[in-house]
């Protein structure tokens, strides 16, 4: 996955004031900053590049199947 | 009769139901005021078992407020698949336990019904979100408890009070009737005194149920326990050594040789990547947290505590190319954590929480500056777990200089479940840390509990 951009307060306000949000005072900025945060560490991971192109999101319940315990 | 305090649950069974419920509900009237555990109390005739449950599980004709002001008064009209299976199977329920507001946080901090307090030290956080059940159990009220895991909150109760509790396999146990934090991520487990009583309870409770949309099919073997002989567990002793608090990495890894010391035979393996896969169950808990709340972000967003309205803000920011990137990869971190991970292993074995306890206090609202480290620290070896749907049990391995617990986890691979009851429970029969019981103090004001 590519490294996200700076996060900016004005980015928060926007993305939150066009889903009808109303932002607490004064939070836009520790907002962005946390988000900042937790997309970078993220986006760190290194098995993401490995990630195929069919992927599939709900792909996750066959890997319960394939991984599942052989201790029933 | 009996000390109720000192009693498993098969042990409980065998006592006259009636005097039970007595002695129990005398216990709550002693330790309510210490540590806040319940929010409303079943006043009517019950019989069987004594178990409360964390206030997300609806009950017919019963409130459930979720931890939370905008549900303070919401009468449920329908019963959680969970709590039927436990009626089904004779335990009663005393009542409604305290918890973080919606299931969204992990110390116990509850602004609107007051935080629920360790029963060791009530200055000392009882853990979240299942806080109630943690501290329940603990002060022995009850013998058991349900809570809901999402990013640690059945594991980190259990750790920070004491107890043993086990989160479940994604699926394994039914969530319908059961208030949502992250779909995705959402289980329900048992907190009890011990794994023996955990394997009872989810024997209760596991099954396929067509009500959940991810509910298993996989059947529901019999989960009482079973001898743990030639079990093979993975551990990173240099990254314990390096990156967790000297009490407690002194006290998990002398839990490990108790365990070798039993049968099991221990590997050292590269310690998974906690951090990235913590980051990337964030960015699917906040993301399906705030699409849960929309309406009420929309239209009421004071009726929510400062902390979670914080949380639910950052999650209308995450992309959703980002939330799908991070589903999409899931599967493969599954894999890997089995395969590489594990190995040839069977559990994998680190402790439930890497630091001491913190305060109420330095993880409040006035805990400054440093809250969002210190309960970064506190969940660090929770989320993991939640972002690869496995299942985990968390049982006491000691106390600190303090007084306060220490723990040790188990993860396995999906539905291990009734090898890691095997694991915990020939822990609990050699180290007996999981009998000890806290003694009863001032209340979390200063005043004697006694004078009430």
């Amino acid at each position: 996955m590519t490294s996200p951009k700076q996060w900016r307060e004005e980015a928060i306000e926007t993305a939150l004031s066009a889903q009808g949000i109303a932002l607490a005072p004064g939070r836009a900025k520790s907002l962005a900053r946390e988000l900042q945060a937790l997309l970078e560490a993220s986006a760190a991971d290194p098995l993401l590049a490995s990630v195929e192109f069919q992927a599939d999101p709900y792909g996750f319940h066959l890997a319960l199947a394939r991984t599942m315990a052989q201790t029933q | 009769m009996s000390d109720p305090a000192l009693l498993s649950i098969i042990q409980a069974r065998k006592l006259p139901a009636r005097e039970l419920i007595q002695a129990c509900r005398a216990r709550i009237d002693q330790w309510q005021s210490r540590t806040n555990a319940f929010l409303g109390f079943e006043e009517g005739p019950v019989t069987g078992v004594p178990l409360a449950h964390k206030d997300v599980f609806c009950r017919a004709g019963r409130v459930s407020s979720g931890g939370s002001k905008i549900l303070r008064d919401g009468v449920q009209s329908d019963t959680s698949a969970a709590l039927a299976r436990l009626d089904a199977a004779g335990f009663a329920d005393l009542g409604r336990l305290n918890m973080s507001e919606f299931a969204y946080g992990t110390t116990g901090h509850n602004e609107h019904f007051g935080d629920c307090c360790n029963p060791w030290n009530p200055d000392y956080i009882a853990g979240g979100s299942s806080s109630g059940s943690g501290a329940a159990v603990a002060a022995r009220i009850v013998f058991g408890s349900l809570g809901t895991d999402t990013g640690g909150s059945v594991r980190l109760p259990a750790a920070a009070c004491g107890v043993t509790g086990l989160k479940t396999t994604w699926g394994r146990v039914s969530r319908h009737g059961v208030m949502p934090l992250s779909p995705s991520l959402d289980t329900i487990g048992p907190i009890a005194r011990s794994a023996e009583d955990c394997a009872l309870l989810l024997q209760a409770i596991a099954g396929f149920d067509p009500r959940d949309p991810v509910s298993s099919r996989v059947p529901a073997p019999d989960y009482p326990i079973k001898k743990h002989d030639r079990v093979r567990i993975a551990i990173s002793s240099a990254w314990i050594e390096r990156h967790t608090d000297p009490e407690v990495g002194t006290a998990v890894l002398a839990a490990a040789k108790l365990l070798a010391s039993t049968g099991a035979r221990l590997t050292e393996v590269e310690a998974p990547d906690f951090d990235t896969l913590s980051a990337h169950c964030l960015v699917v808990m906040q993301s399906e947290a705030s699409a849960q709340h929309l309406r009420w972000m929309r239209e009421r967003p004071g009726d929510y505590s400062s902390a979670v309205r914080a949380r639910l803000e950052l999650g209308y920011a995450i992309p959703a190319t980002v939330y799908l990137e991070v589903l999409r990869a899931r599967g493969l971190w599954l894999d890997h954590f089995c395969n590489q991970t594990l190995g040839g292993a069977d559990l994998y074995l680190l402790p439930g929480i890497a630091v001491r306890l913190p305060t109420r206090e330095q993880t409040g609202s006035n805990g400054g500056p440093d809250v969002p480290r210190r309960v970064q620290e506190v969940t660090r070896l929770a989320r993991w777990v939640n972002y690869l749907g496995v299942p985990a049990l968390v049982v006491p391995c000691g106390f600190d200089s303090r007084g306060l617990p220490l723990s040790l986890q188990l993860v396995g691979r999906p539905f291990s479940e009734p090898a890691l009851l095997a694991s915990g429970h020939a822990f609990q029969q050699e180290s007996g840390w999981h009998k000890r019981v806290p003694a009863h103090g001032p209340a979390r004001n200063g005043e004697s509990t006694w004078a009430s």
